[in-house]
């Protein structure tokens, strides 16, 4: 499996889920995530329908099998992998 | 494990109502349903708390919950689903239950929504309450804003700088066809579904109570936005936590 997680750093919502992101990578190094920065990479926001921030979409197999918009917790990040 | 006290909302007067109980000596549990924060935390330039001129929300809520942490205070995120009143309360939430002497309801309050008609209406078009998190996902691109306040006025500020057409109509108006995203900026509803069957609600769906945040179940306590009050800021939503706070540890006294 694999991470996307949209954010911008403008975006409060987003410097809080940063330190969550970093604690849930540090629980499942088997999973990669990667950051994207919407102002960055809007192309790729576009191609995710990321319609507002922060979003983690969760990846399996080259397909979105799920996703959580807006802010969350570590716990409700891990039951999505479970 | 009972606690001495569960903070339901882990707000600026969740937080607060923490710290000041942490350091009585006492055993706090937060319960928080989504991160720790409160709505402040999309503001990005905060000037009237006292202090620290500037500090955008989430940078002051993360203090604020590191400082909680690390005077002992416990939180964890679950949504409360059911509180049980007794001499001693019992929390259920999402994912199992916890036991404590005193309760504080710190639950704020949450974006009212776009009528069912008018949600409809929205279709399939993204809808967002928060113009500063989310108005850069529509650059160039036509948006409408719903409200008629000051949030209202502040959204379509913002959004003009960054969409190419920016419609304001009002609760209930019909929404542009053209338009990509639904800004809704139509005022706050308390979170305090789980307490009306508890106390006493205002008309508005506000938890009634004195200025020392008492609810009227005994040993029960509101802090913050969700409380009837007439001023909602960042300080008095804290002077709210270390009042009940204060209205916990006299309770635990008796």
């Amino acid at each position: 499996m694999e991470i996307l997680d949209f954010y911008a750093d403008w975006c409060g919502p987003c410097q809080m889920m940063k330190p969550v992101m970093a604690e849930f990578e540090n629980a499942h190094p088997e999973i990669k995530v990667t950051a994207i920065n919407i102002d960055e990479k809007p192309e790729l926001a576009e191609k995710y329908k990321v319609s507002g921030i922060p979003c983690v979409v969760f990846i399996k197999n080259g397909e979105e099998i799920d996703r959580i918009e807006g802010v969350t917790s570590l716990k409700k990040l891990e039951k999505r992998i479970s | 494990m009972k606690y001495d006290c569960i903070i339901i909302g882990a707000g600026m007067a969740g937080l607060t109502a923490a710290i000041y109980l942490q350091r009585a000596g006492k055993n706090a549990l937060v319960l928080e349903s989504k991160i720790h924060g409160g709505q402040i935390i999309n503001t990005i330039n905060i000037e009237n708390w006292p202090g620290d001129f500037g500090v955008s929300g989430a940078e002051l809520m993360q203090k604020i919950y590191e400082q909680a942490k690390k005077l002992g205070a416990k939180v964890e995120y679950e949504e409360v689903i059911k509180i049980i009143d007794g001499e001693e309360k019992v929390v259920k939430t999402e994912d199992g239950e916890y036991l404590a002497d005193a309760i504080i309801i710190a639950t704020g309050t949450n974006p009212r929504k776009m009528s069912e008609k008018q949600t409809a209406d929205a279709g399939n078009r993204p809808i967002s309450y928060c113009a500063t998190c989310d108005g850069a996902l529509y650059k160039n691109k036509p948006v409408v804003v719903v409200g008629s306040g000051n949030t209202a006025k502040h959204e379509i500020k913002y959004l003009e700088g960054i969409c190419s057409k920016v419609y304001h109509i009002h609760h209930d108006d019909p929404i542009p066809k053209d338009a990509e995203a639904v800004f809704v900026a139509i005022g706050r509803v308390p979170a305090t579904e789980i307490v009306k069957d508890l106390t006493e609600l205002d008309k508005d769906g506000f938890v009634v109570s004195g200025e020392d945040c008492k609810m009227s179940c005994p040993g029960v306590f509101v802090a913050g936005d969700c409380r009837a009050k007439a001023v909602r800021q960042l300080v008095t939503a804290s002077s709210d936590g270390a009042i009940a706070a204060d209205g916990v540890l006299k309770y635990l006294s008796k």
